[in-house]
């Protein structure tokens, strides 16, 4: 089983309760959530389905990525027609591996009728996981956005009907409710409470009256029937933007994956940098925090460990939870904040500097780490004096930084701090910043320095 | 051997010649030690396997009649094939020789025997003076003593958690196996090499050897974090492999002094092939795991000695490390598919 990856494998999060936060990201409510209303569904439940899904079933799409040289799958996914011309919605991660290589992999449909043929690539939307591919074919069965989740007025509670093909299994619909955009979350993404499974990304999650509301993207593995959509208006965009511009050529599509993400972390971090810094108090310490609400915090302590720790450690660590696929082996978009206000119990200085030193010899960044995806990382250390010897304390600082090697103008940037001027007591900060343009990154960077300060 | 030795010489009390001076065949083994030594007294002898030979020789790459040497009018010795199948060299030279003059220098190779002639009148080295040395090994201990010393610091100043006897434990047994077995080994080789052990030097050497490269590596930790000079430390293995060459060469040099050049030339061969080593696995480690070297112990702020960066001069350095990137991000990397397999043609 372990062999086949379905749709690019749907990616999920996976966050224990009171342990620093969780690796991936979803959707944030920029708008006002819609007021919950009745479901207009009247049919009875398992009827209404089954007609949803006779209604439904011939515009469904299993998109297959193949290996070139053995013409078999290496990973599956859906997808659904909208339009007669051929004209299909499907996430980017399904088809991720033929963008980004496509002399080894070639890009396949089957529809639920047994026809299959090729698919080609239009537009890519990274921030949302969308694409749009196009099959050959006229007076093609097709499915419609649904208005209302368009506007962003679908109600909460509202039925979806999420649709795919999970785990090669065949085409399915699975009954679930519409929970209205992910609140604290950079990036939107619809709540959806129902099973997605691998193989459904890029399927749609369809109303009772056939029109679509969001697209499976992906669910969490932490919880029971935690699942995502994006919302329909972000594939009705996408498909705007498909039907307007000529289509994605394979050879650009790298610079337009680096220039999707250079536009989606400008606004990020410009998002960020508007929303502004809190000051939180460490001790004796006070360190910025994001005032932004789509940040993740987790609080942690040794406290109550046992044998008693010979130096107290309470840390705060926050997460911006708005990772972007790009590959298996590589993601973007992520930003973590975090403090470690560390003291002495019973270690002198020389064995409390041993123990700080876990913390900051961790700096040179060997997280998710891909050979084939970034360069070695470059670091810079140094003794930092503050702006204002009154008002903060000198810190020993690492700067590191990698570049990705597929896209110019994208780094890894991570900045470790360390607070000099007490023998028994410190602050350890981290930023870290994925898929940042090296601008932005030292724009944060001189920032969150900046604001580490003595409260009294 | 030397009874041999005294045989040979009191078989042969006579003079030869004129009286003033004589000479001595000697017979040398395959590592060129005297095995035996017999006084000449007639004017021609012959060497060979056979036992009518003046001088036997039980070296099965002789030949039975392999070797005549006989005293010339003029009083010069000469040797003369007499029709071996592996000849006669003079030691050195690859020429086969059919005659050769003698004189006190020349030593003659006959299959894996040295034959050497030695006159009467040959210089010997002088006397040596029995050394009476001062013993080594007291020095010896106080140096593993201040190893451990030092060890046990570090271990207790690196004391994060709850002190176990265990950790304090290892380092003496691991101290006094290494010593132990290093010394042995040296010891070995002194006593094949120059017949005598001389433990107490060898331990001396590789116990100063030790704390050398201890001391050294608690400076840098310490003087790494103080000068904010990361590369102090994590190229201490550099000093570690010189460290180890210098204790090699002064264990080559008590094994005799001879050839000294070429015994250091050995041992710098064997650093700069360590080091090179060393650093390859290393960068090909930091390369796999995508790690950078940066400082890995931190000291308490007291110690700090370089004056603290402004701000600006901090990111202006971290500025200043993108064109590095960027020119990495343009080249392959070591394994997989970089941006060069994208082609793109479609």
């Amino acid at each position: 089983m372990r062999n086949q990856r379905y749709g690019g494998g749907l990616r999920c999060a996976s966050l224990l309760a009171g342990v620093f936060a969780s690796s991936v990201v979803w959707a944030q409510a920029l708008q006002p959530q819609p007021p919950a209303t009745a479901s207009t569904t009247t049919a009875p439940m398992s009827a209404a389905a089954e007609g949803i899904y006779a209604a439904t079933r011939p515009s469904l799409l299993q998109v297959r990525t193949l290996v070139e040289a053995a013409g078999r799958q290496s990973s599956i996914g859906s997808g659904f027609l909208v339009s007669a011309d051929g004209l299909a919605i499907t996430n980017y991660h399904v088809v991720s591996q033929y963008v980004l290589e496509p002399k080894t992999y070639r890009l396949e449909f089957a529809r639920p009728d047994g026809t299959h043929g090729a698919l080609t690539l239009l537009a890519i939307d990274i921030a949302n996981d969308l694409a749009v591919v196009r099959l050959d074919g006229t007076d093609l069965p097709h499915l419609e956005f649904d208005p209302a989740a368009v506007a962003g007025d679908l109600p909460r509670g509202e039925r979806v009907y999420a649709m795919g093909n999970p785990l090669d299994l065949g085409f399915t619909i699975v009954e679930g409710t519409y929970n209205g955009l992910v609140e604290r979350s950079y990036n939107e993404r619809v709540h959806f409470t129902g099973a997605i499974n691998p193989g459904m990304s890029g399927g749609p999650g369809v109303t009772a009256a056939g029109k679509v509301a969001g697209i499976n993207v992906a669910k969490r593995l932490d919880g029971e029937l935690v699942s995502f959509l994006v919302p329909a208006r972000k594939a009705a965009a996408l498909l705007e933007r498909a039907r307007k511009d000529s289509p994605l050529t394979l050879a650009q599509a790298r610079d337009e994956i680096d220039h999707q993400l250079l536009a989606w972390q400008d606004g990020f971090y410009h998002a960020l940098e508007e929303k502004g810094f809190r000051a939180t108090r460490f001790g004796p310490y006070q360190a910025p925090e994001s005032a932004a609400d789509w940040f993740n915090c987790w609080a942690r302590t040794n406290a109550e460990q046992t044998p008693k720790p010979r130096a107290q450690m309470d840390s705060s660590s926050c997460n911006s939870q708005s990772s972007l696929f790009i590959a298996e082996d590589i993601e973007s978009g992520r930003s973590e904040l975090t403090h470690a206000y560390v003291r002495s119990v019973d270690l002198n200085a020389f064995q409390f500097t041993a123990f700080l030193s876990q913390y900051y010899a961790s700096a040179s960044m060997a997280r998710s780490w891909s050979r084939k995806r970034l360069t070695q990382p470059e670091c810079h250390e140094d003794f930092v004096a503050p702006a204002d010897a009154a008002t903060a304390p000198v810190l020993r600082a690492v700067w590191c930084a990698r570049a990705y090697r597929d896209f110019a103008g994208l780094y890894d940037i991570a900045l470790t701090t360390v607070t000099q001027d007490r023998d028994k007591e410190a602050l350890v900060s981290r930023l870290a910043l994925q898929g940042v343009s090296y601008e932005n990154g030292l724009s944060l960077a001189k920032r969150f320095m900046g604001e580490i300060t003595w409260t009294k | 051997m030397d009874e041999v030795n005294m045989a040979a010489a009191n078989a042969a009390p006579a003079r030869v010649g004129d009286g003033a001076e004589f000479v001595w065949l000697e017979v040398l083994g395959r590592h060129r030690d005297v095995i035996t030594r017999q006084r000449i007294t007639s004017k021609a002898i012959t060497v060979g396997r056979a036992y009518d030979n003046d001088i036997v020789l039980d070296d099965p790459h002789v030949a039975a009649h392999h070797l005549r040497i006989a005293r010339g009018d003029d009083g010069a010795w000469t040797a003369t094939d007499l029709g071996s199948v592996n000849g006669v060299f003079v030691e050195g030279d690859r020429a086969r020789r059919q005659h050769i003059v003698l004189d006190g220098a020349t030593t003659l190779q006959l299959g894996h025997t040295g034959l050497r002639l030695r006159r009467s009148t040959q210089e010997v080295a002088p006397e040596l003076p029995v050394l009476r040395s001062v013993p080594r090994w007291p020095l010896a201990l106080v140096c593993i003593g201040a190893v451990l010393a030092l060890e046990w610091l570090g271990l207790w100043l690196g004391e994060t958690g709850e002190p176990k006897l265990i950790r304090y434990l290892t380092p003496l047994l691991s101290v006094a196996a290494v010593i132990t077995v290093w010394t042995t080994v040296w010891g070995l080789l002194s006593r094949v090499f120059t017949g005598q052990a001389r433990l107490g030097v060898h331990l001396l050497i590789i116990s100063a050897g030790v704390l050398a490269f201890s001391l050294y590596q608690q400076i840098t930790e310490f003087g790494a974090f103080a000068l904010s000079w990361t590369a102090l430390s994590s190229s201490v293995y550099v000093i570690g492999w010189l460290i180890f060459a210098a204790v090699c060469f002064a264990h080559l040099r008590a094994l005799g002094p001879s050839r000294l050049p070429l015994k250091a030339g050995a041992v710098l061969a064997l650093a700069a092939l360590g080091i090179t080593m060393q650093h390859l696995k290393l960068s090909e480690w930091r390369s796999t795991y995508g790690q950078a070297a940066t400082l890995q112990r931190l000291q308490p702020p007291s110690l700090r000695v370089v004056a603290a960066q402004a701000q600006t001069a901090f990111f202006a350095n971290d500025a200043a490390l993108q064109a590095a990137l960027d020119k990495s991000r343009n080249e392959e990397p070591a394994d997989g598919d970089g941006p060069g397999e994208m082609g793109g043609d479609d």
